[in-house]
């Protein structure tokens, strides 16, 4: 170290000893100014064998214990650094010099407990100062015994300062939604119970508390330790890992263990960094902590991280120079940018359903009334949904022409061709029909997606008025009907090779029988579902279907 | 009189024209007035004027940030018609007013503000009145304070002080906020007066309601205010501006300008806000706070009073949010269910710019909601949100892959799994997705065939970086280590420990840094007994990472295994001064201390760990105020899982896996269900399993119906139920609540129990199983343990009977074969005796006292060849065991 830098340090260690009483709030204030302080400050704990480590750490806490904000602010801002050499330290074992680190932290950390556990004290200290950590009485209980940190999960089915339930209507209402109604509470950390020493196994409950408390003052941290926070965090996720060398980061070698909440943690203050200054440092820290959390298969990191990079505004801040806060808004235009015939998950639920009874979309009753309750909708139903919709770009042409890069509709466009020039095939006729109709009467998901996607394909197309549109509707109704079954035996080779067959009308309907044998099997083992009654009825439906079929 | 009414009526049309904006009526309206009355000559002026220059405002919109361009040839008209109506002077002063407003708007709209200002000074836009207004008349001022705004923006500074600058951004911003409040005011008028119309069933309602669309000025007017406040950096202001926009009851037109800023103000409260410079919607702004830049502080409170304001939302118990994430979590809920609303659902090629935005719009949302809730860990919550987003999901792969990784966040194994699958077909290059989906497989679900199928997609799948390719070959390890725990063939078992041994040195020779991999060999050289070997790779693994809880149990069990107990004990509580908390090691512990220090000292160490337990699970208890929400309680359970997350049922080592996995995920419903199709391995297509399990848990078709893993899982599953059902019968038992803290709380008293054992105390022994099997009293264990009591006791019946149920619940439990064989053996009933330790030593071929009772069965049997090679392999077999099973070190990826 250099003497001056030496110099400054012992000033500042010096001075603050005799310092009256009265002068400290201006003594605080006037720290902030003292650039050259800080970065002494910064590179005596990066020297773990320094002689002034230990006075340093002392006088630190010193300040962290006071009752003047900015003093604890001040110790505060280090806190990134002094978590890298105390992790460093340990995974190196050298447990002699980071001992006053480790000292300090677990100091810190008391004290923000003592905090949590001695309200009266806190409580006058208050009153002395108002605007100091104000988040800290809120974690407390009326008797002043709690030892959690808690909020308040909001609930769209109550009304609040800027909602009413009923304007968003039954949308938020889904199972979920229901399942907590009303505003529930939720712990998400603590207790924090005093420690006496850091060990492997408290040692990032620690540290993640720590975290906690300085990303709840990040707005009150210079921008020196937002960018040492970016960097410890990128040394922290590469060092042992190959990408260290990427990165030429020296000294240790040893990979740091991490846990995935601490990794959470961290990425709050990332985030945070990029959109007040420190752009660049940041985008490395976020790249190594994806990293990281992809090799060490933490979901939880995995999943902030990627939201903040996805999340990320594209090239636009870039270019502005480092140090500046962007944090900007602009004017969006604010009438909605979809178009007015486009089907939306809102204008669907506003159709009414009516049921042709010549034409496309005959359908069971029992579909309809599944269809009312369609909001908790399931993954694959909004997949294959799309699936089918998107079918119906081909309208105007003829389906059998279908491109056959799309995996899932391998297997639709033989079968539609074959169903629709075979109108006398009475053995696939039957088979399709007894299929929708088993289809129809069990009740699962799968069916209300099915549901689902035949409306979505009748809204968007116009009236059924000529017949060849009401043949396209057929078929997207017919092919969504395959989508299901490619769901359930999208591995089937047959349906993958007759996929190939687009052309030949012989062929197709060759394929459509065979198909449909082999759906047989699939069948058979959801015939025990269908009520013997209902599937009696559905039978003398089906022939309508075949009616439409005949008209080409 | 009629005509008079007609007249009325005729000027009723008009406003209502004027306010919906139809312009092309107006003409016709305009037409039949001129026929009533001379003097509504100028009022027609008036409005042709309006009409016609809003007319063509409508056919050429503006751009936001594009200047007008001077004066417009179709705009002489418009001249024309207001300069004719001002000049004749014969109109009312409320409609000078609006003459002069609408000649101030072409003026700015041809680019003269200096003219347009001093009209707005001439009528005084501040002292018109907003009560009683007609909703058209609201339009206008809000819209003139826009434009004020706007040419205020558009004029050069007439001096450069800087205190004159602030007056006159503030004079800016001011016309602004009034021009969005008014907006926000005639919004809200009209949306009542149409919701009138409509209940009235008047003439026309509205099909143009719908087609409502803010004009550039209101629209300007709502934004332009936050927007200068973040320019300038003003945070404060700009929060309180949004908020003040947020908090005005919305209307139809309103919505989607809503969800905008609603993400927006939640965005900035993630990006820009902490916990401590937060201020709630309905507090006073702090007057000095760091979000605002120090050079360019000023009032944080509003300056400006209006006769009449929006209204807002209002009501005695209404939710205001009280920190920072909580505020951005509410707005992105309502964010999310408008965004969510607009999700295009049709493919067809005409819409895909719409899908594509709805898409953006929402993704943008639901990334935002990630980083808020995972902030505080509500996985669960947001795995349900992102369910939602799955209607967008097709072919997006950001959408798929977050939803998988909530679920595995929420510990929805069998769903995640599902999700990554399509994720693994959507971004087939990318390693580490089917490393997770394995990873899951091999933990709480025990998928042993798909974990393999996936940890072989990342091994196979061309170059990729070597530590991946390293987790990859670990994965393989893994899979194959517990398969071989799980196979019943000794010949598999071989055939698999040694793939698992050589995908770990791939492993580890691919990343020689990672002490996973070091360990993970060194625990496969130590089950297949190379001790040496593997005291090598484990003193590696320490080197590495020195204080991994797990490499030092191992050191420990590997000097066991070398009769080193001393030495074993002394690791055993270095790793216990790391890990004070940690169960598995506390239980190893007892073991030796019961041969090195005596019992006294293990007794001491029971009544420690109990203490601890205590400790744990009871300091978590006082959060009983929020009981009723289940969130809480899991929160708890999960962080409590975490730092002891695995706890094998200890005397069992094959069926360590499942206890862990039972305790872990699987709701307390599952298990339920699941057992009652005892004995027979999970089926997927079981109907009642199916329709019962929330999960989706289809399970991987086992096929391995001989497979010791599945009949353990069945027993340990019948334990749980059957426990349960009996426990449930005894009202003082515990119910609710994760199962794992009872199931360590049972495994100590019965460690306790076996110490007694060991000293010839039946009674203090047999009291302590009494509290195990007061948690789990059909658990195999406590059967077992009572059989050793009643042997210890002389009662050689009752001992076999009690092995005999131990065995029904759990067939595969070797202790009890072995001494019920014992017995039986005792009893001369030899080839019974040699047919159960003949089975056990297929379940565990490494149990030494197995082989031994075998040997001494056979050489009861007369048959001393194979009795001698029983004796020497048990004899070897001795020679290089540990104190408890090496198996019990938990196994994960």
């Amino acid at each position: 170290m250099v003497t001056t830098e030496k110099g400054v340090v012992d000033d500042w260690l010096s001075e603050f000893k005799i310092l009256p009483e009265a002068s400290i709030t201006n003594y605080a204030s006037s720290l902030k100014e003292r650039s050259s302080l800080v970065s002494a400050i910064y590179e005596v704990i990066q020297e773990p064998h320094s002689e002034l480590l230990e006075p340093v750490c002392h006088q630190l806490f010193e300040f962290y214990r006071s009752r003047e904000k900015l003093l604890r602010t001040f110790t505060l801002q280090f806190l990134p650094e002094l978590i890298w050499c105390y992790l460093s330290l340990s995974s190196g074992r050298d447990l002699q010099s980071s001992g006053c680190i480790e000292a300090l932290l677990l100091s810190i950390y008391n004290l923000f407990c003592n905090h949590v556990l001695e309200p009266r004290t806190y409580l006058k200290r208050e009153k002395i100062l108002r605007n100091l950590n104000v988040s800290f009485l809120e974690i407390m209980d009326d008797d002043g015994q709690s030892k959690i940190m808690a909020f308040t999960i909001p609930s769209l089915s109550k009304p609040s300062v800027y909602h009413e339930p009923s304007s968003i209507g039954s949308m938020a209402l889904t199972e979920g939604a229901l399942s907590q109604h009303g505003l529930s509470r939720v712990v998400y950390s603590g207790p924090h119970p005093q420690r006496e020493m850091l060990t492997a196994q408290n040692r990032f409950e620690v540290l993640t508390f720590l975290l906690l408390c300085y990303n709840s003052a990040l707005n009150f941290m210079p921008t020196v330790s937002l960018r040492s926070l970016c960097q410890i965090c990128s040394r922290l996720c590469v060092c042992g890992y190959p990408r260290q060398h990427a990165r030429k980061y020296m000294g240790i070698k040893n990979r740091v263990p991490v846990s995935s909440e601490f990794m959470v943690q961290l990425l709050t203050g990332i985030y945070y960094a990029f959109y007040n200054g420190e752009w660049d440092a940041a985008r490395r820290a976020l790249d190594d902590v994806l990293y990281r959390a992809q090799l060490e298969l933490f979901p939880e990191p995995l999943l902030v991280a990627n939201a903040i990079k996805a999340s990320l505004p594209q090239g636009a801040i870039r270019g502005t120079k480092a140090g500046t806060k962007c944090i900007q808004v602009e004017i969006t235009p604010a009438s909605s940018r979809i178009s007015r015939n486009a089907v939306t998950s809102m204008s669907i639920r506003g159709h009414r359903w009516k049921r042709h009874d010549t034409a496309d979309l005959t359908l069971p009753e029992e579909l309809t009334e599944i269809s009312e309750v369609d909001e908790g909708f399931c993954s694959r139903a909004a997949s294959s949904s799309s699936q089918s919709a998107m079918s119906q770009s081909s309208s105007s042409g003829s389906f059998s022409r279908h491109p056959l890069g799309k995996a899932q509709r391998r297997s639709t466009g033989g079968r539609i061709g074959g169903k629709e020039r075979d109108p006398f095939g009475d053995s696939c006729r039957e088979h399709l029909c007894r299929k929708q109709n088993q289809r129809a009467l069990s009740e699962n998901l799968e069916l209300v997606s099915l549901k689902r996607l035949t409306l979505t394909t009748s809204q968007s197309l116009p009236k059924p008025g000529s017949h060849s549109l009401a043949r396209t509707a057929t078929s997207v109704f017919s092919k969504s009907f395959e989508q299901m079954s490619g769901v359930a035996s999208s591995h089937n080779p047959v349906s993958a090779s007759t996929a190939g067959t687009g052309a030949g009308k012989e062929k197709n309907r060759f394929s459509a029988c065979s198909l449909q044998e082999e759906k047989l099997i699939y069948i058979s083992e959801r015939t025990e579902l269908a009520v013997p009654g209902k599937h009696q009825q559905c039978q003398q439906r089906s022939p309508s279907i075949c009616i439409t079929l005949s008209t080409d | 009189m009629a005509a008079k009414k007609a007249g009325s009526r005729l000027e009723v049309e008009i406003e209502r024209c004027r306010s919906e904006c139809q312009w092309e009526r107006i003409h016709e309206l305009v037409k039949q007035l001129s026929v009533k009355l001379i003097s509504n000559d100028d009022m027609a002026e008036l409005l042709m004027g309006e009409a016609k220059l809003e007319q063509y405002l409508k056919d050429n919109p503006f751009k936001q940030g594009v200047s007008p361009r001077g004066p417009r040839p179709k705009l002489i008209d418009v001249r024309k018609h207001l300069t004719a109506a001002l000049d004749r002077g014969n109109l009312k002063p409320d409609f000078m007013q609006e003459a002069n407003m609408i000649m101030a708007k072409l003026n700015y709209v041809e680019g003269d503000y200096q003219e347009a200002l001093s009209v707005y000074n001439r009528v005084g836009l501040d002292d018109l009145q907003l009560v009683a207004a007609p909703p058209y008349k609201l339009r206008m001022i809000a819209e003139a304070f826009a434009t004020k705004g706007l040419c205020l923006e558009k004029l050069p500074l007439s001096s450069s002080t800087n205190s004159l600058h602030v007056d006159r951004d503030q004079e800016i911003i001011t016309c602004y906020e009034k021009a969005g409040d008014i907006a926000l005011l005639y919004l809200q008028e009209m949306e009542r007066v149409q919701t009138a119309n409509i209940q009235n069933r008047s003439p026309k309602p509205g099909p143009t309601s719908q087609d409502q669309e803010l004009s550039f000025f209101l629209e300007t007017g709502l934004q332009r205010a936050h927007v200068i406040y973040f320019k300038n950096g003003n945070l404060t202001r700009g929060v309180g501006r949004f908020r003040e926009i947020l908090r005005a009851v919305e209307t139809r037109t309103t919505q989607n300008l809503r969800m905008t800023i609603a993400r927006q103000l939640a965005e900035i409260l993630l990006r820009g806000m902490c916990e401590q410079s937060y201020w709630n919607p309905l507090e006073d702004p702090p007057n000095q706070s760091p979000l605002d830049d120090p050079l360019r502080q000023g009032l944080n409170t509003k300056c400006y009073a209006l006769s009449r304001r929006p209204r807002v939302y209002m009501g005695e118990n209404i939710f205001c949010p009280q920190e920072n994430t909580e505020e951005a979590l509410l707005l992105l809920l309502i964010s999310e269910s408008m965004a969510n609303r607009d999700a295009v659902l049709s493919r067809i090629p005409e819409h895909k710019n719409d899908r594509i935005i709805s898409l953006q719009s929402a993704s943008v949302v639901y990334d935002l909601l990630t980083i808020a809730l995972g902030r505080r860990g509500q996985y669960e919550m947001l795995s349900e949100c992102l369910e939602r987003a799955m209607k967008f999901a097709f072919e997006e792969f950001h959408l798929w892959y977050q939803f998988a990784l909530s679920l595995m966040a929420a510990g929805k194994s069998a769903r995640a799994v599902k999700v990554l699958k399509e994720c693994i077909r959507l971004k087939p290059e990318d390693a580490t997705i089917p490393l997770l989906a394995a990873k899951l497989c091999m933990g709480s679900l025990h998928w042993m065939d798909e974990a393999e199928r996936f940890a072989k997609m990342v091994v196979d799948c061309g170059e990729k970086s070597s530590e991946f390719k390293a987790k990859g070959h670990l994965a393989l390890g893994l899979t194959y280590s517990l398969q071989a725990s799980d196979a019943s063939l000794r010949g598999m078992q071989e055939d698999l420990q040694r793939k698992a041994l050589l995908a770990f040195q791939r492993a580890h020779s691919l990343s020689p840094t990672d002490h996973l991999a070091a360990f993970y060999l060194a625990l496969q050289l130590a089950i297949s007994r190379q001790i040496p070997e593997a005291l090598g790779y484990v003193r590696q693994a320490l080197q590495l990472q020195g204080d991994d809880s797990n490499s030092l149990h191992l050191l420990a069990l590997l000097l066991s295994a070398q009769k080193h107990y001393h030495d074993a004990l002394n690791i055993i509580d270095m790793a216990l001064s790391e890990y004070p908390e940690n169960f598995i090691l506390l239980f190893t512990k007892v073991k030796l201390e019961s041969l090195c220090r005596g019992p006294d000292e293990a007794l001491l160490t029971c009544k420690h760990m109990l203490q601890i337990w205590k400790s744990c699970y009871n300091l978590t208890n006082p959060s009983d105020s929020g009981r009723g929400s289940s969130l809480l309680d899991r929160a708890i359970a999960d962080r409590r899982q975490l730092n002891t997350i695995t706890l094998p049922d200890f005397s069992d080592p094959e069926t360590a896996s499942d206890s862990s996995s039972l305790s872990r995920a699987d709701s307390p419903l599952h298990l339920f269900v699941s057992t009652h199709l005892p004995l027979s391995p999970p089926k997927s297509d079981h109907p009642l399993k199916t329709c019962v399990d929330t999960e989706l848990s289809c399970g991987p078709p086992d096929p391995r119906l001989r497979s010791i893993h599945a009949t353990s899982i069945a027993a340990s599953r019948v334990e749980q139920a059957l426990s349960e059902v009996a426990s449930s019968l005894q009202s003082s038992a515990p119910k609710q609540g994760p199962l794992h803290p009872w199931m360590t709380l049972a495994q100590i008293w019965l460690h306790a129990a076996e110490v007694y054992i060991g000293i010839g105390k039946p009674a203090e022994a047999s009291a302590c199983i009494q509290e195990a099997a007061n948690l789990f009293p059909m658990s195999h264990n406590v059967l077992y343990m009572r059989g050793q009591v009643a042997e210890l006791r002389g009662n050689i019946d009752e001992a076999k009977r009690w092995y005999e149920e131990a065995l029904s619940i759990s067939p595969t439990h070797v202790k009890s074969m072995q001494r019920l064989s014992l017995i039986l053996h005792h009893l001369g009933r030899y080839s019974l005796a040699e047919k159960i330790l003949r089975d056990a030593v297929q379940v565990n071929s490494t149990a030494h006292d197995v082989w031994n009772s075998l040997g001494e069965v056979l050489q009861a049997q007369g048959n001393d060849d194979a009795a001698t090679e029983c004796f020497l392999t048990a004899l070897e077999l001795e020679a290089s065991s540990p104190i408890v099973p090496f198996t019990i070190i938990p196994r994960v990826l």
